[in-house]
């Protein structure tokens, strides 16, 4: 299996998908198409878990502004990882910068909603 | 006696256990996506009020350069106007004139009064006139007149380099305002539609209020005077579109000038 590197544009995040166990997604979301825009990356997360995944897997979100289907699309990525958490270690970074007041009830939104997955509010 | 179970019983448990399971999910995800509109909602506000704040911000400081533009124009006006012979409100008076030809000939409320604000520049380059020649009480020699007649292409070099679309229009009027229709005039000697339409209407509106107003070296000519003059120079001196429309908006001219009076 193979990294996947998507370079960040004006309207969506560089994501990089390492198979030594690092998701990370940087940067601004309000894709066009938010489904079709994250269909390559929820792909290669399901063949991640499903193949050999590393011993532990760390995901690191900095998201500095997103759209309302963006945020759904991050519940449904989280959703995965929790379908996924028995057999895997997984840890969350939600990182957001202090003035950023959105990104850290969105952070805190995910952690009462999924609460067995381990999510950190991590300040930068 | 021994009932044996339904097979039906257990299926339909299993039924239940599936509906329960998927309504479940249905009741979180409606839930989910109600969070996700309200939260999406407090920020669109947020957003809205921020962008007003800064919307704001713009305008004023909008209002202060396009202020500052108008300061400066008129100030550079004023000193023209304290190194030429013309005095008082005639700078103010030729601003008035030349909205209204402007107005009239078909340029935009935007425009004429950007022409307005331009058009008391016309004289800035009389500022590199020395006071020798500027002060004379006697009439000009050729070449005294010859040096006078340098302001034109003066001020035009002044205001040449800049990018400011007022400055731009002031530095078109300070050239061609000397410009005459039938490509007698200076400094360039255009001709008819050559002559930009500022310099065009600047020329005129300055003309008709010089000749209307006392100087240290001639008294005031009477409109009659003016009027004939105008109608001679109709195509000569002078766009004569632009005569038509000074006659058309006679009373308009005449009441600005009975309302800017020289003291």
């Amino acid at each position: 299996m193979e990294n996947l590197t998507i370079q960040a544009t004006k309207y969506t995040p560089e994501i990089n998908l390492d198979t030594f166990g690092m998701i990370s997604l940087t940067g601004k979301s309000y894709p066009e198409n938010t489904f079709d825009f994250y269909e390559p990356m929820m792909q290669w997360v399901r063949e991640y878990f499903a193949s050999s995944p590393a011993d532990e897997t760390v995901v690191n979100m900095e998201i500095i502004y997103f759209n309302s289907s963006s945020s759904k699309l991050f519940f449904d990525f989280f959703d995965l990882l929790d379908e996924v958490k028995e057999n895997h270690r997984i840890s969350i970074n939600w990182i957001y910068d202090e003035e950023n007041e959105s990104a850290e009830e969105a952070g805190e939104d995910f952690i009462e909603d999924f609460e067995n997955l381990d999510i950190k509010l991590v300040v930068k | 006696m021994t009932v044996h179970e339904n097979k039906l019983v257990s299926e339909i448990e299993s039924l239940k256990a599936e509906f329960i399971k998927t309504t479940e999910k249905l009741i979180k995800d409606v839930k989910r996506q109600d969070k996700i509109m309200a939260r999406s909602d407090k920020r669109q506000q947020q957003e809205y009020d921020e962008l007003q704040v800064k919307f704001a911000e713009v305008e004023t400081l909008q209002k202060e350069i396009e202020e500052t533009q108008k300061e400066v124009v008129f100030t550079m006006g004023a000193i023209g106007e304290s190194r030429s012979k013309e005095t008082g409100l005639h700078v103010k008076r030729v601003a008035e004139y030349s909205k209204i030809l402007a107005l009239s000939y078909g340029l935009d409320e935007k425009e004429a009064e950007m022409l307005k604000q331009a058009s008391p520049m016309h004289d800035i380059g009389k500022v590199a006139i020395p006071d020798s020649i500027l002060n004379k009480p006697e009439p000009f020699n050729p070449q005294d007149r010859e040096i006078m007649d340098t302001h034109a292409q003066l001020g035009f070099d002044m205001l040449k380099m800049s990018n400011r679309p007022l400055l731009k229009m002031a530095a078109t009027v300070a050239h061609e305002h000397h410009e005459k229709y039938n490509g007698n005039g200076y400094p360039q000697g255009l001709k008819g539609e050559e002559i930009h339409i500022y310099g065009r209407i600047t020329a005129l509106a300055d003309v008709f209020d010089a000749l209307g107003s006392d100087r240290v070296y001639k008294k005031a000519w009477n409109d009659e005077k003016i009027f004939k003059m105008f109608k001679e120079e109709r195509g000569e001196h002078f766009d004569p579109k632009l005569i038509d429309i000074f006659f058309e908006n006679l009373d308009k001219f005449l009441a600005v000038r009975d309302r800017m009076k020289d003291i």
